[in-house]
């Protein structure tokens, strides 16, 4: 095995002192001379008609220098992909409580609310969809765009797998388990919320400071909204405080609403959101039904799952024709099945949006099927360690989809580990034979695959830059954004490895569309992948010169060259430091400065048979989480969790298992208590005083373990982690409530009232909250 | 008005409106950013300062009361040279931050845990942060940053004397 000097190795993060510092600048702590505060007006209605729009009394309130809507963009500010459906703000119709209709700018931020609350509207309300199993009724009001083909324009798209008639074969089955499963909308929870800062520039065009994702999605945008040429409009993203998949396209229309605000006003201006106003008006995981049957031999074997599930992507479809395709291809878990099938249908309601979020469809589908296969090895009293064991994906399978599994599956490894960590044995033992007093204890499990990056959603490439300056610092750029994942520390260290060097000469730049190159969507978990692979790409590119010039100073051929550290030896045995090899390299006139591009290995997906090759490479882990749950109040303590998960090889481990501890956390809160939940339409939870997202009185201590099943075409055979660490966490805990209670509750989340009545308590809901936080004064 | 008060041991004098609150001063008006904002109702401690030796939420301090008191910021965490000081450097060494938006709340709240109680459990350091919200860690390599200060401090006699974490 090959030994490294970086990857693999203790390191710290390049980002972290400033930020222990208090120093980093967030969006919301930049300003200009000049600069405007800006605040926009939001539908304090679900759905309706935008029947009267007067903007003129905002402009005659003091302080208020510009005003914005939907006239105020090319084409009233269409955008979206893959369906245009999307609006910079309002046009003609709301389609949900928080929707963006004007946006003032003014000199203060109480000017700026003043002249929101000045603004003239009439909403005439329609009749709206709120609940996604009648949004495809012949008669069901119309959220959707027009469409010609005659299908339903609140139907979005069907997401099918098929492999054989698991109809017929389910009849064949000794054991059938046929049970529905439900989840409901999670918030992000960000702890930065959104915003922007758009200045303008001295040739017409626009720059912003974007707390986002992926700089090149919104610079298009601003480029097709505001007719403005490619080289006018630059977008930079500083320091992001968290997003999780939730700062797209909300923060799209914040960048086109702070851009417009610029240029009409040619001042800069900055938005930044209340808490209540993110919550409010972005974009959540979405809501899913589930209904899975699976079929069993007596034996263990598993021969047939039939997924049957529908999912709500609110008032616009945002990224949910692709999480619906991942949940698809996710839906029936990471297991060898004779027939299968899985059919998703995806529709439009009046309930927020869904857009992405860790795990991406998967996360909704494996809380499914993951207690879906629990029932199935209780039902037929096999352990459920033993009966994922027997059934679970290994080298050699083929997949439901079709796709033969060649390298890189360490999910058996994985389960195995992660059993002994957990001490399962005893415990399920243990537990079993304990069922007095109000308080039990239960462990659970679950396992997960993932495809890696896009898969056949998309073109998968990336791209980076690499440069030595005179003072011999070395900086890279990156397409790709680290919006606190860790992903520039990766990269430092993928460079310092190939070039051999200290890993503190080099800077990694943040995103910007003017000195990057687009490398696609920031998503995906892709990317150490395609981000790792694009920046060892340009390493090895610039090392080739270097190597010349090595082999010229030392007057050697290349191969008598060896490394001593940062130093260069040749047959003279005397070493020369690096510093001397690129001046040298300079004085021959050599370039030092490269460029890289990996692109991935192509794969393919028919989308009405439902076959093909839907990813290149699959992450696998397992979970196992001990809980403690009081019946008397239907309290649930997780008392704690393992995780043991194949990332490939590990290039940044602090930060591998910063990312898992993380995304357990959010898989902690999605099955015990979020639920962003909307009663007709209106938030009822605006803030994190009735959104609870998990403290650290609420997680357990978690033993992490990594299985490093090589990926041959990952840089240095690395896979990835962000998403698939919080992708089990809530299935391993329904199913230890399940082991605890020997009641399984089927819809997440696992709050009290479920846990301790087994049902969810009927609530009237109100819209008031929502509207005083809309109402802003 | 005028507010008077002392600000990471220096003294302040700000003229400032008298219905803002403590967070707002800090920000807008001493422009002073490492304090953040992200609920503004007092519910992820992002915004946490030391007023008086007791972690505050400054998002819910009025300005005005801070008149003649006594505030320790983030900017006011660092050694005597201005680097990191011990809890900082190991909140960099054990992998605490992520994103960092939460980081200056939870060093806050960590010194003020460290200067009431030299040695914690794990259990009580994560009682002490129960007030500050983290998405992106999951609490654990921060808390094994907090353990090991308190440890480091217990070692070398340096914990529960305030010279030290304040400059």
């Amino acid at each position: 095995m090959t030994e490294y000097k970086y990857i693999g190795k203790p390191a710290q993060r390049v980002d972290a002192l400033d930020k222990v510092m208090g120093k980093t600048k967030y969006v919301g702590d930049m300003s200009l001379p000049g600069m405007l505060y800006a605040r926009t007006l939001r539908s304090d209605q679900p759905h309706a008609r935008i029947k009267r729009l007067d903007v003129s009394p905002a402009l005659k309130v003091p302080g208020v220098i510009a005003v914005i809507t939907s006239d105020d963009f090319a084409n009233h500010g269409n955008f979206g992909f893959p369906i245009s459906d999307h609006y910079m703000l309002a046009y003609e119709k709301v389609r949900h409580v928080g929707e963006g209709i004007a946006s003032v700018a003014a000199e203060t931020p109480e000017a700026a609310i003043e002249g929101v609350n000045a603004i003239i509207y009439e909403l005439e309300p329609l009749p709206a969809v709120l609940d996604m199993d009648h949004a495809l009724d012949p008669d069901a009001p119309q959220v959707g765009p027009d469409r010609t083909d005659r299908k339903h324009p609140n139907f979005i798209g069907h997401f099918p797998v098929y492999k054989g008639n698991p109809q017929d074969k389910l009849a064949e089955c000794d054991v059938v388990s046929d049970h529905q499963y439900e989840t409901v909308m999670q918030e992000h929870a960000y702890l930065e919320t959104e915003g922007g800062l758009a200045i303008p520039t001295a040739e017409g065009g626009v720059t912003v400071y974007l707390s986002c994702q992926s700089p090149f999605i919104p610079k298009g945008h601003l480029c097709s909204t505001l007719n403005l040429p490619d080289d006018r409009v630059r977008i930079i993203v500083p320091p992001v405080g968290g997003t999780f998949g939730g700062k797209d396209d909300l923060n799209y229309q914040t960048a086109g609403q702070v851009a417009a605000l610029a240029l009409k006003s040619g001042r800069p201006v900055r938005m930044t959101f209340s808490r209540e106003e993110s919550i409010i008006a972005s974009y959540k995981r979405g809501a899913m039904r589930m209904k899975i049957r699976l079929g069993a031999d007596k034996d263990g074997t598993l021969r047939a799952c039939e997924f049957k599930s529908t999912y709500d992507s609110g008032a616009y479809s945002s990224q949910s024709p692709f999480s619906s395709w991942r949940a698809s291809i996710h839906a029936m878990g990471a297991y060898r099945y004779d027939d299968c099938s899985v059919d998703i249908n995806t529709v439009y309601s009046n309930t927020s949006y869904a857009g992405a979020y860790r795990g991406f469809g998967n996360t909704e589908v494996c809380s499914g099927i993951e207690q879906a296969i629990d029932e199935m090895a209780d039902a037929l009293k096999i352990d459920p360690i033993e009966f994922r064991l027997k059934n679970c994906l290994k080298v050699g399978d083929i997949t439901p989809h079709g796709q033969m599994l060649d390298e890189s599956v360490g999910l058996t490894d994985c389960l195995l580990k992660v059993r002994k960590m957990s001490d399962w044995n005893r415990k399920r033992d243990e537990f079993a034979n304990k069922s007095d007093g109000d308080k039990r204890r239960g462990i659970g499990v679950a396992a997960l695959f993932h495809g890696t990056s896009l898969g056949a959603e998309g073109v998968d490439e990336a791209s980076s830059t690499i440069e030595i300056h005179e003072d011999n610092l070395i900086t890279l750029t990156s397409g790709l954004t680290d919006y606190g994942t860790g992903a520039r520390t990766v990269y430092t260290l993928v460079a310092a490895e190939i070039l051999g060097v200290d890993p503190s000469r080099i800077l990694v730049h943040n995103p910007d569309t003017n000195t990057a190159i687009d490398s696609g969507p920031t998503v995906a978990s892709r990317t150490t992948m395609l981000g790792g692979n694009a920046v060892r790409i340009a390493v090895l590119n610039l090392i080739q010169n270097i190597d010349w010039a090595a082999a010229d100073y030392l007057q050697c051929d290349l191969h008598q060259i060896h490394r001593d550290g940062e130093n260069y030896i040749g047959p003279s045995e005397e070493p020369i430091p690096w510093e001397s090899v690129v001046q040298h390299a300079r004085d021959m006139g050599l370039v030092l400065s490269a460029h890289g591009r990996w692109t991935a290995p192509e794969i393919d997906w028919d989308e009405e048979k439902g076959t093909g090759t839907p990813y290149f490479a699959y992450h696998f882990g397992a979970q196992v989480a001990e809980v403690e749950v009081d019946l008397k109040t239907g309290l649930t303590d997780v008392k704690g969790i393992w995780a043991v998960h194949d990332l490939g090889k590990v290039i940044f481990p602090q930060g591998a298992y910063g990312q898992l501890y993380g995304g357990i956390s959010h898989g902690l809160g999605y099955a015990l208590y979020e639920d962003l939940d909307f009663q007709d339409g209106f938030a009822q939870n605006v803030n994190f005083d009735t959104y609870l997202i998990p403290t650290a009185v609420d997680m357990p201590e978690i033993q992490g373990g990594f299985v490093e099943a090589a990926f041959s075409k990952g840089p240095f055979g690395a896979k990835n982690i962000a998403e698939p660490s919080m992708v089990p966490t809530a299935p391993a805990i329904l199913n230890a409530i399940a082991n605890a209670t020997g009641r399984r509750i089927r819809k997440l989340p696992a709050n009290l009232e479920r846990v301790m009545l087994g049902k969810t308590l009927a609530k009237k809901g109100s819209a008031e909250s929502c509207k005083i936080s809309l109402k802003i004064t | 008005m005028l507010i008077k008060f002392t600000l990471n041991n220096k003294p302040v004098t700000v003229e400032a409106p008298a219905d803002i609150t403590l967070s707002v001063l800090l920000r807008d008006y001493l422009k002073m950013t490492g304090t953040k904002e992200a609920c503004e109702v007092g519910e992820c401690g992002s915004c946490s300062v030391i007023l008086d030796g007791e972690l505050v939420n400054s998002c819910l301090v009025a300005a005005p009361s801070v008149m003649g008191r006594e505030v320790t910021s983030i900017e006011g965490i660092h050694d005597a040279d201005g680097s990191p000081n011990d809890l900082q450097r190991n909140f960099i060494a054990k992998g605490a931050v992520q994103c960092g938006y939460c980081i200056p709340g939870m060093v806050m709240a960590s010194e003020a845990l460290l200067a009431k109680k030299a040695e914690p459990t794990r259990e009580e350091i994560r009682i002490a942060l129960a007030g500050n919200l983290c998405r992106c860690t999951g609490y654990m390599q921060i808390v094994d940053a907090i353990e090991t200060t308190a440890e480091e401090r217990t070692k070398n006699g340096t914990n529960l004397k305030r010279e030290n974490r304040s400059q």
